[in-house]
């Protein structure tokens, strides 16, 4: 077993490295000059073609393909990731900026989440048709499908310009920088990330658990003689977390890049603003850089929801 | 209550509320299991042997349950509980559960939890109900799996159901159900889901069990052949209903019910003719929310007669411990029940 997770390992690198090509070769087809973005529209007329010509070479824009991914790849394995065609600064500074702040967000939100959506969703199916879960899975259908934008944007009119309760975007105000000082800045963002979140893990947990109470070995359980709390803890929910738990982990990339929509509504300076930012401007060491990012994201979490079902389920284990 | 007697169902009636529908599921059902004895409940699928027997432990599913009726269980001369006082789910009927009436099912491949070790599995059961420490349960557990012939328990103590066969499986469900060593075992079915020569094995192994443990066994079955091969008593029933009930001998020696001697027909029989076509009862069998007027067998029934329609023959007790609930015995000199 753990042979054959190293070899998923090792997988990844060609994995990364084909993804890396894709990407590389997708980005060189996209429309328009990066040097447009990069001098004013005043000052580039003013400026020869042999200007502009000397301008492409010298940001090596003139090499073929091959070799500009070559001189790139090599780069970012020697941890030099390039820098912004923009202002110029550093990717890895900026990652180094950004990403936290993303993470900060997307483990918020993903703890948040769990512990509603799955507590709702637990609650749901042992109260099966009762009250409790027609309004559960009412909000359920609200909760995933208003869109986040709207959302972020109803929150901010109430909370923020309304009751005045919380900050209408940022990360931390200007001279505070202990965590607690962000708390009331990561409120919205997260409760606006994980909404749609507990929503559906909620209907995945319902639906998981009820399918999973049917079970013939839940009615052997209950002639055990045991309680009800735990024949539905330890052999219903045990159960009903491996599809659901395959479901979650494999949407943690979603809600890493999911969060550009929000990120930009709330001002917050995370991955999200900073990939958005890149791709209106054209800035494609940016862009190319924080998609092989997210790419990495991807495959280490469907690397992660193979360990976790071999853990969850001795079937998947033991084969 | 009789000393020899471990369970008494008494009038029992469990209705379904299957949306607006009420389905009498189990009516007026009365019987009772002799210590150390087995009792078969044969019938076919829907008539309602499953939900006595599911009753009597108060498993039933949430839109079941008891209305009338007692069943009373005596683990020992002068002890008596009424189990159908207990609530659902109450402590009281939890500590029986398990520890004194415990249950077979019928599909082990599906009845044993996929995410836990057969050994986590058994040692629930004993934990919820004895104060033991973790090796003596361990040692118990072992030594149980090694008397129900499963070879290296030790090992397989360890192993996860789906590394296990079906007939080993079932092994384990024993296990799990005797591992507290109840008074009374329900096996619902405990050989449907299993082929033949393993149907053989784990009926002796039952048999084996009640020799040494001497516990009373109610076998849920819809196979004549396991009935006349592991009962001592027989309940047949049809629609909710017990149409038959009697020792085996009488019952297949002597079938009073049209029905009954028509399942006995239907059996095939090895150096059957093959020319000559297996009997079957016609028709099918009705639904469960159907009212009927008059006896519910009368549609399918080829003794039918003037009062089969007028009115739920009353229970008759033609010989001694043979009972009977037909139109045709009424009058025949038998005794009324009550």
């Amino acid at each position: 077993m753990l042979g054959y997770f190293f070899k998923r390992v090792l997988l990844l690198i060609p994995k990364l490295l084909i993804i890396s090509i894709l990407i590389f070769i997708g980005l060189s087809f996209v429309p328009g000059d990066p040097i447009d973005h990069l001098i004013p529209p005043d000052q580039r007329a003013k400026l020869s073609p042999v200007q502009l010509e000397t301008l492409r070479e010298s940001l090596g824009l003139n090499e073929k393909l091959p070799v500009r991914y070559l001189r790139w790849i090599s780069g970012v394995l020697k941890g030099d990731f390039g820098y912004s065609m923009v202002s110029g600064a550093s990717i890895r500074v900026m990652i180094a900026r950004r990403l936290p702040a993303t993470l900060e967000l997307a483990f918020f939100g993903l703890v948040i989440a769990n512990i509603l959506g799955l507590t709702l969703g637990y609650i749901s199916s042992i109260k099966h048709n009762s009250i409790i879960d027609y309004t559960n899975t009412t909000l359920g259908i609200i909760g995933t499908s208003v869109p986040e934008f709207f959302l972020g944007l109803c929150c901010i009119a109430i909370f923020s310009l309304h009751l005045g309760w919380l900050p209408t975007g940022g990360r931390v105000a200007v001279g505070k920088e202990t965590f607690f000082d962000r708390i009331e800045y990561l409120v919205l963002p997260v409760l606006c990330l994980a909404i749609g979140y507990i929503a559906t893990l909620m209907r995945y947990t319902r639906g998981s658990m009820l399918d999973v109470l049917n079970k013939d070995y839940i009615k052997a359980a209950r002639s055990k003689g045991i309680s009800e709390f735990r024949v539905n803890c330890n052999h219903g929910l045990r159960n009903a977390l491996i599809p659901v738990m395959i479901i979650l982990v494999n949407r943690i990339p979603v809600l890493v890049s999911g969060a550009v929509i929000i990120e930009n509504i709330f001002n917050y300076p995370g991955m999200g603003r900073m990939i958005l930012d890149a791709i209106s401007c054209s800035d494609i060491p940016v862009v190319m850089f924080s998609t092989m990012v997210i790419a990495t994201m991807i495959l280490v979490s469907s690397l992660l929801v193979d360990m976790l079902a071999a853990l969850l389920d001795p079937r998947i284990r033991f084969n | 209550m009789n000393k020899d007697i471990v369970l008494s169902i008494d009038g029992l009636k469990t209705q379904f509320k299957v949306g607006k529908r009420i389905v009498h599921a189990v009516n007026d059902v009365s019987l009772s299991v002799k210590r150390g004895k087995t009792l078969g409940i044969v019938g076919e699928s829907g008539c309602g042997k499953s939900v006595t027997a599911h009753s009597v432990v108060q498993l039933l599913p949430k839109t079941g349950n008891i209305c009338k009726g007692t069943i009373k269980y005596s683990p020992e001369v002068g002890k008596e509980y009424v189990l159908s006082d207990y609530k659902r789910d109450s402590k009281e009927i939890r500590s029986i559960r398990g520890k004194h009436i415990s249950m077979i099912f019928q599909d082990p491949l599906s009845s044993l939890d996929p995410v836990y070790t057969i050994g986590k599995q058994i040692e629930e059961i004993l934990f919820e109900h004895e104060k033991i420490s973790k090796n003596e349960a361990r040692k118990r557990i072992i030594d149980l799996l090694a008397k129900l012939g499963i070879p290296k328990p030790e090992e397989r103590y360890n192993h996860y159901p789906h590394q296990f066969s079906g007939g080993m499986k079932q092994r384990v469900m024993i296990a799990i159900a005797m591992v507290c060593n109840p008074k009374l075992l329900i096996a619902d079915e405990p050989t449907t889901a299993l082929d033949v020569t393993i149907q053989a094995q784990i009926l002796s192994l039952m048999r084996d069990i009640q020799k040494d443990y001497g516990t009373s066994i109610i076998l849920i079955t819809h196979n004549m052949g396991i009935v006349a091969e592991a009962c001592d008593e027989v309940a047949v029933m049809y629609m909710g209903r017990i149409v038959e009930y009697g020792p085996l001998e009488k019952v297949f020696n002597n079938p009073l019910h049209p029905y009954t001697s028509a399942l006995l027909r239907s059996v095939p029989v090895l150096g059957i003719d093959k020319n000559t076509e297996l009997r079957s009862i016609r028709g099918n069998t009705p639904d469960g929310s159907d009212v009927f007027q008059g006896c519910e067998f009368s549609p399918r029934c080829d003794q039918i007669c003037q009062h089969c329609k007028d009115g739920h023959p009353p229970v008759r007790v033609v010989e001694e411990g043979h009972e009977v609930r037909c139109w045709l015995y009424e009058g025949s000199g038998g005794s009324d029940h009550k």
